[in-house]
């Protein structure tokens, strides 16, 4: 469980660090580029309103020069003293041409007013009056083109005075009222964008021209000319870039300006700031969809990523739970075809050899039930257990019991008892390791020994008697003990050599080696007849220690199942 | 003017509303809502001293105007005519009738007593007036001043009643050895004084003497002309919208008794008179159109100035010119505006 709880932060750790590997670049290109759009859009309008502005200031200048120049054609003939219909004429059809002239006077070189036509008023000719202090006179003189100050008719029109002299003193020269509302043809032509539009200030900052006729009407009141001013200060000098400000009705504009050729006058064009800025919304809109795109983008692939990078990592911590457990059979799965998968398969091989290692310490703990631990190891390492299968073999058997254990069991209590059995057993399996011979079983008091099965040894006649030997040594040293305590115990050997039929027996993992025939009848009925101290042993295995061994011989006895009584022999204890 | 805003509004939601039905549910919801839409439409109350016949012209000018300010008739606005068919004294009536129908906006064209008996019959009332007049709206007493009209009512003012003299003065040069110049002036028209006062100063100016007459009827029309035919000279007629209305009779008898006149209306050279000087009415009438169009839309009329027509236009008729024994020496021609021949 440790191990579980320092884990369980990887997922939003790996979730955390891929989100802001993709999301912090995705951020920092988006707010750079926005900055970028930013001044670029602001740049454009910039230049945008710029041109705007000074094309406007073309065409009002175009429009006032347009009339000077008209005027220029009245003065280019010498006056004489007579008076001329011609020049009358002429005028007459400038009035029809120049729409914006109310009325103009024809000044002679020596300054005396010599024609004087209007639409309203009587015209005057050959009048002769002085004009030559008229300060529209005297500017001409001076410039060749003249301008008044804007005046107001009767406080609504916006009207100027234009004087202008021919190329030289002799043609005099000629003065006009303009009727500037004229320019609303002009001006009313003029759209910035989808719906800006431009006006002109005069010098003081009246409004002389605007789409609105209305607001021109009333140009001369402060009130109306003011917040048209106030943008026009906004923007600062002409041509200084555009600015931001508020128009009469308190919207947002950007407006630029650009002065008009001649005239001390500024044209303004302006536009809402919400058109203007469209662009420069319309890309921070963009940038930000992108971004919130580019965010869920980067979400969704920092789960797929930390998902595939720890999900591995959960099914190994799962699998090797379940292979620490004992599963070996679990097989851990994952395709990811990177060292993920490789270390999966090696906590597959592992778990492989784990398994095959718990079914050798399983077949060793059963073959050491009945082998000597040596040769248990022997047959597991041969790795071949065939050498369990059933056969017949020349074997030595050896029975032994204890004599009278019954009676002392039942004087005994249980414990005493378990704990005699053991020492007894004790002393007994030392000696069977020993010697390296085959456990076949034991019950109660007595058990079956087998030597030269199921792995052949030297000399083994010789080897079973000396085992037996050493058993009735170490038993006879328990009994010692018991007797003191009154029991009478005693304890008997026989073996018996020849050919028995050997071979595991039993079923499912409950296996025995066992042996069977007569030899083993034999041994059993040798055990039987053995008093207490003796080893009986029969014909082939005195035989086969004659000489080795000092052997006794205790003549021919009725064994039971024997139909002839056979030769026994004992083996004296304190040989050789 | 608050509610004539919110009924523009309304008529205009009321169009897309329309549209939208009529697209989904086709004719009968599309009857129902331009039923509903009538109800919501703004009127605008026509107050004309004329019949329909003569003003036909104006009028047509009156709509383009509006169209320019986004009104149709019948489309998102009423119109609703009063006619007082040439007689004047019905039209202070006719103007309580449009006052009492709580029309939105009453529109007064065709001259000062149009626009005074309007003034009269709205007085007390919140009814915002449009007029349009050849004469000075502020010497008249009609508004404040030009360019803050103050009250509720704002117009159009064509440059005719100012330059009568000019008309005097053409006449005068047609006519270069008459001595005396007959001027047709109608005593019930509220500018006559005034002109005939600039008339009279006009003619000491130029040297010519003054013959003043007066015509209030069509009756009247008849004698002036034989007289002037039998005397010599010219007729000077005054600018009076009863007056500029008649051009077709007033032309009919100047070519019957050959009598050189000017009237301020291209209507009489046109008809085959001599020659006029006034103000363009064309443009007179669309831009009074132009601003009932604004005070639909919210604005109030004492924001609006009162604008003076630009364009004054000569005409002249040559073929009249040859009927009456005269012709026109070059700067007439050249200063002409149209020349009819």
């Amino acid at each position: 469980m440790i191990v579980r709880e320092r884990f369980r932060g990887l997922f939003p750790k790996y979730l955390f660090v891929l989100f802001m590997a993709v999301a912090i670049p995705l951020a920092i290109n988006g707010v750079v580029e926005a900055w970028f759009g930013y001044r670029d859009q602001r740049e454009r309008l910039d230049q945008l309103l710029g041109v705007q502005a000074t094309s406007a200031a073309a065409e009002i200048h175009d429009f006032i020069f347009g009339i000077t120049n008209q005027l220029g054609w009245l003065v280019q003939v010498p006056w004489s003293d007579e008076p001329d219909e011609r020049r009358r004429t002429e005028a007459l059809r400038l009035f029809r041409q120049a729409p914006a002239i109310v009325s103009l006077a024809l000044i002679d070189n020596r300054g005396l007013e010599r024609l004087y036509v209007s639409r309203i008023g009587l015209n005057r000719i050959e009048s002769r009056t002085d004009r030559s202090a008229d300060p529209a006179v005297v500017g001409a003189r001076s410039a060749r083109v003249w301008f008044s100050d804007v005046s107001y008719h009767r406080g609504s029109e916006p009207h100027l005075t234009v004087a202008v002299v021919g190329n030289r003193p002799s043609v005099g020269a000629v003065v006009a009222e303009v009727n500037l509302k004229l320019i609303w043809d002009v001006i009313s032509a003029i759209k910035v964008g989808k719906s800006g539009f431009a006006f002109v200030l005069d010098r003081p900052g009246r409004l002389i021209a605007h789409p609105d006729i209305s607001l021109v009407l009333r140009g001369a009141e402060e009130a109306t000319s003011k917040p048209f001013r106030i943008i026009r200060d906004a923007i600062g000098p002409a041509g200084a870039g555009f600015a931001t400000s508020r128009d009469a009705q308190g919207r947002e504009i950007a407006a630029g300006a650009a002065p008009v050729a001649g005239l001390d006058w500024t044209v303004i064009v302006e536009q809402p700031l919400s058109e203007a800025y469209a662009p420069i919304y319309a890309a921070l809109w963009r940038t930000a969809a992108l971004l919130a795109a580019g965010t869920i983008f980067a979400a969704l692939l920092a789960y797929t990523l930390a998902h595939r990078m720890t999900e591995p990592i959960r099914v190994l911590e799962e699998g090797t739970e379940k292979i620490g457990a004992g599963a070996f059979g679990h097989r851990i799965s994952i395709e990811t075809g990177d060292e993920f998968q490789r270390l999966a398969n090696s906590f597959n091989k592992m778990a492989a050899e784990l398994a095959l290692a718990q079914q050798h310490q399983e077949r060793i703990a059963k073959l050491k039930r009945f082998l000597a631990p040596q040769v248990a190891d022997l047959v597991d390492r041969a790795g071949d257990d065939s050498v369990l299968d059933g056969r017949r073999a020349e074997v030595v058997v050896i029975f032994c019991d204890l004599r009278g254990f019954t009676a002392f069991s039942a004087a005994l209590a249980p414990e005493e008892v378990m704990s005699v059995l053991s020492e007894y057993y004790e002393a007994l399996g030392r000696a069977i390791t020993q010697f390296a011979a085959t456990l076949i079983s034991f019950s109660g008091d007595g058990l079956m020994v087998l030597v030269n099965a199921p792995v052949p040894v030297e000399e083994p006649a010789l080897r079973a008697v000396d085992l037996a030997v050493e058993m009735q040594k170490s038993v006879q040293g328990l009994i010692a003990s018991w007797r003191s305590r009154g029991h009478q115990v005693g304890f008997g050997i026989g073996l018996a050599s020849g050919v028995a039929t050997v071979g595991r027996i039993g079923y499912a993992d409950r296996f025995d080696y066992t042996a069977i025939g007569s030899v083993v009848n034999l041994a059993a009925r040798l055990c039987a007849s053995a008093a207490d101290r003796e080893i009986l042993v029969d014909a082939e295995v005195a035989e086969r220690v004659r000489g080795k061994r000092s052997l006794e011989r205790l003549g021919d006895r009725q064994i039971k199942g024997f139909d002839e009584a056979i030769p026994v022999f004992g083996i004296s204890l304190t040989t050789p | 003017m608050t509610s004539a805003k919110f009924n523009a509004t309304a008529s205009r939601g009321g169009i897309r509303r329309r549209d939208l039905l009529s697209l989904m549910a086709g004719a009968v919801t599309w009857t129902t809502s331009l039923h509903a839409q009538k109800l919501t439409m703004p009127v605008i109350g026509y107050l004309c001293a004329e019949s329909p016949e003569p003003f036909a012209s104006r009028l047509k000018a009156f709509h383009e105007g509006l169209r320019e300010a986004g009104f149709v008739e019948g489309r998102n606005v009423a119109i609703e005519y009063q006619w007082a068919e040439g007689q004047y004294t019905r039209l202070p009536a006719l103007a309580a009738n449009l006052v009492a129908r709580n029309v939105d906006i009453i529109v007064a064209p065709g001259g000062a007593p149009v626009a005074l008996a309007a003034k009269a019959a709205a007085t007390n009332t919140n009814n915002a007036i449009v007029f349009e007049m050849g004469g000075d709206p502020v010497q008249l007493g009609v508004v404040d001043s030009l360019s803050r009209p103050g009250g509720n009512i704002t117009g159009v003012s064509s440059l005719s009643v100012d330059v009568s003299p000019k008309r005097l003065e053409l006449m005068h040069e047609l006519l270069a050895s008459a001595a005396k110049l007959t001027v047709v002036a109608n005593p019930t028209s509220p500018t006559a004084n005034s002109q005939l006062q600039k008339l009279r100063s006009a003619a000491e100016t130029l040297g010519v003497r003054l013959q003043v007459v007066n015509a209030s009827t069509e009756k009247e029309f008849e004698p002036i002309f034989s007289a002037v035919a039998e005397e010599g000279g010219g007729l000077v007629f005054t600018s009076d919208p009863y007056l500029a209305f008649r051009s077709r009779q007033l032309a009919e008898l100047a070519m019957k008794y050959r009598v050189p006149a000017i009237t301020q209306s291209r209507d009489f050279p046109m008809a085959g008179g001599l020659m006029s000087y006034g103000g363009d009415f064309a443009q007179s009438h669309r831009r009074a159109g132009m601003y009932v169009g604004r005070i639909l839309k919210g604005e109030k009329p004492s924001d609006l100035p009162v604008q003076l027509v630009t364009r004054l236009e000569f005409i002249i008729n040559m073929r009249a010119a040859k009927l009456v024994g005269r012709e026109f020496s070059p700067s007439f021609v050249s200063g002409a505006d149209e020349v009819i021949e």
